[in-house]
């Protein structure tokens, strides 16, 4: 790396080279893994640790997408919200996916159909129930053919508001649910 | 000018359809700029196919068939046909009247994009489409029971889904709400009105009254 | 061991294969597939790669929004159409509103026509961007989808930046619209719209012009004018077909008959034709939009809605100092307006097709029967029509020209 000044836009220099910024003082946790790694070659952590980590880091979600969520899930999932960011890419078959996320209104007709995607996903799974209407039903909660609220077809671990919940929010419950794995960390589901 | 679509009027029509129709056509209303035909139901085929074919109505598309129920009638369905001329730019609408039982003729030979169209009317009114070869039901669940859009049936409807852990599918139930659906009627009047609803200690007579928002 | 018996032949059976009767396949394409658009499910029986019959079940998406409409007052069921066809949300509210403004009679002012004109294409726009780029998608072109669904972005944040919602907006209101574009928005749009054909010019050279694109879609689903006017195509399908019929030209509403737009038709009705029409449609919008901003300009502080308390509510300030204002806000929403007993039919030309509502009205302040007249779904019944003898993979090609949307389709 060249070692020329870098230079604010009104024309003093920058205090510290962006480029190579002092990481152990922003991030402590990538520090010490750092020092860990140049000092002994090899890394010493919990099992349970790591399998959060590796379940936490690529939460590839299973595109189940109903209704008018689905527009935000998609939203989310393309270049301005980009939620690969998070390591959750979308993935059309229930078989190699890990999280479900169901945008949409649920109805009759289509729940013996979700809960067959759900029992297709291999273990741990998680789902997600973006908007009102998968949350309970919402705006048609009391229409004889949907159903209130897809917890009463497959268990739901993060709930997303909102009718539908922008593309912003479902990033918050990829995190939340991201954090909800970190808590839980366990290998029993 | 106003800001609604901009449809030529539909004058002469009227009078040239009950020409080509005779006994068949029942009633013409032109209703804020719109034709109805009331026409007799068991002709109701013929008639279409009059209008479709006749050169200068020719009114080629099949737009929509609309059910509604009128409970207080004797004969409490209606299908209404709405069909477009795209060569005159024209709109009209064509109304039978039928009941739980008596069929009506199906235009599936007419117009191929009216076999789905009939099969939502059966499926959501119960009506009978003779002459329609796939006569299925169309969006309510597999194995539904009733016609929902009919007045009597209930907006819950009688059955919910659930899974079922033991039986390890998606069971049946009857509907069970923790809240009931509640249906304010803001038609009491605020003019004109001397007892309240509610106001059980005013003369007696209005005691039994009860606001219908109240079921809740 | 083979034989001769009565001079036929037969073939030892432990040396052959034996005859094998080779049967139809039945597959199922969805209810849960990714280029299905949603939730439909394709009964299909292939005869080796071809298609012999089609046998869409739809329904998984009813919700039954006519059966609520019912029971909600006019206003309450205003936002149902919004979740119709979710892609152009506003287009959906558009006819309805022009129903009820039929039965009512009410007059919309000119500044709240422009707005609902400048929001109608930019929704036309909006669905537009997602049915062309995931139709490139269905075919193996991730990338226009990537470009396209930026520019959808910035659409929703019109929309928020007007309504409050990126979607379900319930900005169209009878008599108007609800409030007036909020300061610097009307610039705001002016500069996306300078800049966003460069993005349509892009997908044009990436996805419009590949051969293996071309391959993919032209000559396959094709659908000649007489049998588009049969199966009651209309929007962008009837005019892939050659048809240059389009509702705001036919029978313009809004202020459609003084602006100037073009309508593109097609030659051959085969899906390239449909997704160059779709192309054509969004440069054509871009220029409502422009024409319609140029106006709002001229009419700054004009009334967005109409004047008629017993209608529209009063705006906040004026409630706060206006017994009768207040009253009337409190009555509109608790109570709701009355509409005259009639029945109306209205269609708009919304970026599907015909959207048309059909509405009985008893008087009371609750619609007695609302049908949609679902665009989808005369499109979507051709299916078995023009899939008929195609390839397998020619479906998501067919199903992504017909651009449908379940919400609206099952209602």
């Amino acid at each position: 790396m060249s070692s020329t000044t870098l230079i604010n836009p009104d024309g003093t220099a920058l205090s510290r080279d962006p480029l190579s910024r002092d990481l152990a003082g922003q991030d402590q946790f990538f520090a010490d893994v750092n020092s860990e790694l140049s000092n002994k070659g090899f890394l010493v952590t919990s099992l349970e640790d790591l399998a959060t980590w590796a379940r936490t880091g690529s939460l590839w979600w299973m595109t189940f997408g109903l209704a008018c969520c689905a527009v935000e899930m998609m939203h989310a999932s393309m270049p301005d919200w980009d939620m690969e960011r998070f390591g959750a890419a979308p993935r059309a078959s229930p078989r190699q996916s890990d999280v479900m996320i169901v945008a949409g209104t649920l109805c009759n007709k289509m729940a013996p159909a979700l809960r067959r995607v759900y029992d297709q996903m291999p273990e741990p799974r998680y789902v997600i129930s973006m908007g009102s209407c998968a949350n309970g039903g919402g705006y048609y909660h009391y229409s004889y053919s949907v159903v209130r609220g897809c917890d009463r077809i497959v268990p739901v671990d993060i709930y997303v508001p909102g009718c539908p919940p922008t593309a912003e929010a479902l990033l918050y419950g990829i995190m939340a649910l991201q954090r909800k794995i970190r808590r839980q960390g366990t290998f029993e589901r | 000018m106003s800001h609604l679509p901009q449809i030529p009027g539909n004058e002469g029509i009227a009078e040239r359809a009950s020409a080509i129709l005779g006994p068949d056509l029942i009633a013409a209303t032109e209703v804020v700029g719109e034709l109805t035909l009331t026409v007799a139901r068991e002709a109701a085929g013929s008639v279409l196919q009059q209008l479709r074919d006749t050169p200068d109505l020719s009114y080629e598309q099949l737009l929509d068939i609309a059910g509604a129920d009128y409970p207080e009638r004797a004969e409490r369905l209606e299908v209404n046909w709405h069909l477009l001329s795209l060569k005159h730019n024209r709109r009209i609408r064509v109304k039978v009247l039928t009941d739980e039982v008596k069929p009506v003729p199906s235009v599936t030979a007419l117009w191929p994009n009216a076999g789905w169209l009939e099969r939502e009317v059966w499926d959501c009114y119960g009506v009978l489409f003779e002459g329609n070869p796939d006569l299925r039901r169309i969006l309510t669940d597999y194995g539904f029971e009733g016609h929902p859009f009919r007045k009597d049936f209930p907006l819950t409807g009688h059955v919910e889904l659930r899974y079922s852990e033991e039986q390890g599918r998606v069971v049946y139930e009857p509907v069970k709400l923790k809240q009931d659906f509640r249906s304010f009627d803001f038609l009491s009047p605020w003019e004109g009105q001397w007892k309240l609803p509610g106001d059980e200690k005013a003369a007696g007579a209005g005691g039994d009254q009860k606001a219908e928002g109240d079921q809740a | 061991m083979t034989e001769i018996l009565d001079g036929e032949i037969v073939l030892d059976p432990t040396l052959v294969a034996p005859d094998t009767k080779i049967q139809n396949y039945m597959i199922n394409f969805g209810p849960q597939h990714p280029a299905a658009h949603g939730v439909l499910r394709l009964v299909m029986e292939l005869d080796g790669e071809l298609i012999e019959r089609c046998d869409p079940h739809i329904g998984l998406l009813h919700r039954g929004t006519e059966k609520l409409i019912e029971y909600k007052t006019y206003l309450q069921a205003l936002p149902y159409m919004d979740r119709l066809d979710y892609c152009s949300p506003m287009s959906m509210e558009h006819s309805y509103v022009l129903a009820i403004e039929k039965l009512l009679g009410v007059d919309v002012p000119m500044r709240g026509q422009l707005i609902r004109v400048l929001f109608a294409e930019l929704m036309r726009i909006s669905n537009h961007l997602m049915n062309v780029g995931a139709h490139v998608m269905d075919v193996g072109g991730l990338t226009p989808i990537l470009w396209l669904f930026v520019e959808r972005e910035r659409i929703y944040q019109f929309s928020e930046a007007v309504s409050g919602a990126r979607m379900h907006a319930a900005y169209f209101r009878p008599g108007g619209v609800h409030q007036d574009l909020p300061a610097g928005l009307a610039e705001t749009i002016r500069e996306w719209a300078a800049q966003f054909s460069n993005v349509l010019n892009d997908v044009q050279a990436l996805a419009g012009d590949n051969r293996i694109f071309k391959q993919r879609n032209v000559d396959i689903g094709v659908i000649s004018a007489k049998d588009a006017i049969a199966w009651g195509f209309t929007g962008p399908c009837i005019r892939g077909s050659g048809i240059p019929w389009d509702l705001r030209k036919a029978q313009p509403y809004e202020c459609y008959a003084d602006l100037e737009f073009d309508v593109p038709v097609g030659n051959n009705g085969d899906c390239y034709d449909r997704w160059m029409v779709r192309m054509e449609e969004m440069r054509q919008s871009l220029r409502l939009v422009e024409q319609c901003l140029n106006r709002l300009a001229h009419c700054e502080g004009e009334p967005v809605c109409t004047l008629d308390r017993k209608v529209s509510p009063p705006k906040r300030g004026e409630m706060k100092r206006s017994m009768e204002a207040l009253i009337h806000h409190f009555k509109l929403y608790t109570e709701g307006f009355k509409v005259p007993a009639g029945e109306v039919y209205v269609a708009t030309e919304s970026p599907k097709g015909e959207f048309g509502i059909y509405l009985v009205s008893d008087g009371t302040n609750k619609p007695y029967r609302c049908h949609i007249r679902a665009t989808g779904m005369s499109h979507l019944q051709a299916m078995d029509f023009l899939l008929k003898g195609h390839m397998l993979a020619d479906a998501p090609a067919v199903l992504g020209s017909l651009d449908i949307v379940f919400g609206e389709v099952d209602r």
